[in-house]
């Protein structure tokens, strides 16, 4: 798998780009302070006024700036650090609590998997958006701007539930995933020779759990992003929604709560104007570059499974030709050989 | 009998689960959990079970209070109209997609391919703004105003919400189906068919897509969270009178309840129809 991605340019390409914007982001906070610059109007060269903010993109501001003045582009990449952030931290909070639940599970006999498959049905036919809108709203909703809770209790109180929420699904598919690798041949013999759970898992599953756990990383990701834009169309942005007197207004300035910051102040009174338009498509872009990166995980997954049965030692296939061979089937063809049981 | 039993069991626990979540809103207060509070609700919730007829919501426009159950069928009307009209659609046109996809040869079926995996990989909310563009262009450019980009009270919206919804799970239909294809093309019931002399377009239809048929029904309701949640943002943007709509508008935690139940019992129902009318053949037994 890996010999495949190290060859692949689209993977490559992927990884640039999205490592290329998390290095700008820190990079931005690191020797800028996080500082996004603020430019109301826009002068000619002798002075003359020639527009106010939202400035339109120019060569002096790349993405134009919103109604406040702020470039756009600086402001991307300032949250991009925060989005990106969300993302991989509810991605491996769910993957860490699911295999946490999931691997005990699943050694487990099948009856308590059907049980709790049976309790879990009526979660999973609801979408994540409405459970989540419903329990966040009354929280992260505040109406005095000058009585709002610290960041990180807000952060850390949207996080928790943005992880457990998505526990159900991600835990009945890693105890799937792990009872199907317990069912193969490799692991009857494993239990048969006497080997604990824990020594299984260790040794056996979890070797072949981390390839599939690369691709579940991006895809919560990607449903962490989509549901952190959907949550900001419902104007819940992340880290709490102000109530100002001419609307409302997110604490961060991420990408997903731009989307939505910008998509309800805009959508009634003027469309597609490039502040609404930079944050959908640099949404877009992430969700479509995280797609395609996960494409390039599975493809170079799927490559690493075709190749498992073809793939013989030189020893063994000098073997079996010898055992096949009518001229002198008992000669060794060489000495230690050792087969590779893969 | 046992099949009764097991799906009566199935849908009493899911009523059970679906209280207890419709009941979660009580869990958070001020950015705290709270398990007493949460337990007061859930003894609230059942309470209210007894009087579900009794429950109401406030209605802004008329501002009096009206009864929840008979009022609210229009609006399971409306979701249910988008969303089986989006299936059904996709659905179709991703076996025909299947069907070509079948019969074509192999630089097509590259082309195919790497086309809908890219369009796949489009989310949702980039259709239903691209939707709404190509609608506003199209009335600016030509002065076309027959396509509806926002619904009100009385005014219902269909067609975008139903195209938006298509695309989105068309291309999700087409991989599983495309995957599928791929790899029963060379299953042994179907090269003796070949084999026998059937033509091409007769072992597709004939011989492979019954065998499909009800994975692709499983495939579909292991990821029908991903639709219905592409519903929901659906409803939202372009202000369908459907459920989903209502419930954002009306999140108080009886009505939640009453709306989970709705949500959950057609597609129990369908459950129950997939596992009864499929054929057991269809379904891999003998």
């Amino acid at each position: 798998m890996r010999r495949t991605l190290m060859r692949d340019p689209v993977f490559w390409l992927c990884l640039f780009l999205l490592t290329g914007l998390l290095l700008l982001s820190f990079g931005n906070t690191i020797f800028r302070d996080g500082q996004v610059d603020q430019i109301s109007n826009r002068y000619a060269e002798d002075g003359t006024f020639l527009a106010t903010s939202p400035l339109k993109p120019s060569s002096d501001q790349w993405l134009g700036t919103d109604r406040s003045g702020y470039d756009l582009f600086q402001l991307m990449i300032e949250g991009f650090k925060w989005t990106a952030g969300i993302c991989m931290i509810v991605a491996l909070g769910r993957m860490f609590l699911s295999l946490v639940i999931a691997i005990p599970l699943a050694f487990r006999s099948a009856r308590v998997n059907r049980y709790l498959k049976l309790i879990l049905d009526g979660f999973l036919v609801l979408p994540l958006s409405l459970v989540a809108l419903l329990i966040l709203l009354p929280s992260l909703t505040f109406f005095d701007s000058t009585a709002i809770p610290p960041l990180f209790d807000r952060v850390s109180f949207e996080l928790i539930v943005l992880i457990l929420l998505g526990l159900p699904s991600l835990s009945l598919y890693l105890i799937a995933e792990t009872r199907q690798l317990l069912s193969q041949e490799f692991m009857i013999v494993a239990q048969t020779l006497g080997g604990s759970p824990w020594h299984r898992f260790r040794r056996h599953i979890w070797p072949h759990l981390v390839p599939t756990l690369t691709i579940v990383f991006m895809q919560q990701f990607i449903q962490t992003l989509m549901l952190l834009v959907h949550l900001s169309l419902f104007k819940i942005f992340f880290a709490g929604t102000v109530n100002l007197y001419v609307g409302t207004a997110p604490t961060i300035f991420e990408w997903s709560s731009m989307f939505g910051y910008y998509y309800n102040q805009f959508s009634a009174t003027s469309w597609l104007n490039h502040m609404f338009l930079v944050p959908l498509i640099g949404l877009a872009l992430v969700v479509f570059f995280s797609n395609l990166f996960m494409s390039r995980l599975e493809r170079a997954f799927r490559f690493r499974q075709q190749l498992k049965p073809i793939k013989l030692s030189a020893s063994r296939a000098q073997d079996e030709a010898a055992a096949t061979s009518m001229v002198d089937p008992f000669t060794l063809v060489a000495r230690n050989s050792r087969h590779d049981s893969d | 009998m046992v099949f009764i039993a097991r799906k009566s069991i199935q849908l009493i626990v899911a009523f059970f689960v679906l209280i207890a979540i419709s009941a979660l809103p009580a869990l958070v207060a001020q950015m705290k959990f709270n398990p007493a509070s949460y337990w007061e609700g859930l003894k609230q919730q059942f309470a209210q079970l007894t009087k579900l007829d009794e429950i109401t919501y406030f209605n802004v426009t008329a501002q009096k209070e009206f009864l929840l159950l008979p009022t609210i069928s229009p609006f399971i009307k409306e979701t249910l109209i988008i969303f089986t009209t989006a299936m059904l659609v996709s659905a179709v046109c991703a076996i025909f997609y299947a069907y070509l996809f079948y019969r074509s040869g192999r630089k097509t079926r590259m082309m195919l391919k790497q086309t809908t995996r890219t369009l796949e990989m489009v989310p949702d909310l980039f259709w239903i703004i691209l939707s709404q563009f190509l609608v506003l262009y199209l009335f600016k450019t030509t002065g076309y105003d027959k396509i509806e980009i926002a619904g009100s009270y009385a005014e219902y919206i269909r067609f975008l919400p139903i195209l938006t919804l298509t695309l989105t799970t068309l291309f999700f239909f087409i991989k599983w189906l495309t995957t599928q294809v791929l790899e029963q093309e060379a299953a042994p019931f179907l090269e003796l068919a070949r084999a026998k002399g059937i033509r091409p377009a007769a072992l597709f239809w004939k011989h492979l897509i019954p065998t499909m048929i009800y994975r692709f029904y499983l495939f579909f309701r292991a990821n029908i969270i991903t639709v219905l949640s592409s519903l929901v943002i659906i409803e939202y943007t372009f202000e369908v009178q459907g459920m989903f709509r209502f419930v954002f508008y009306n999140g108080q935690m009886p009505i939640l309840m009453v709306i989970l139940f709705l949500i959950y019992l057609p597609i129990f129902i369908i459950d129950l129809l997939a596992e009864w009318l499929i054929p057991n053949a269809w379904k891999g037994g003998i």
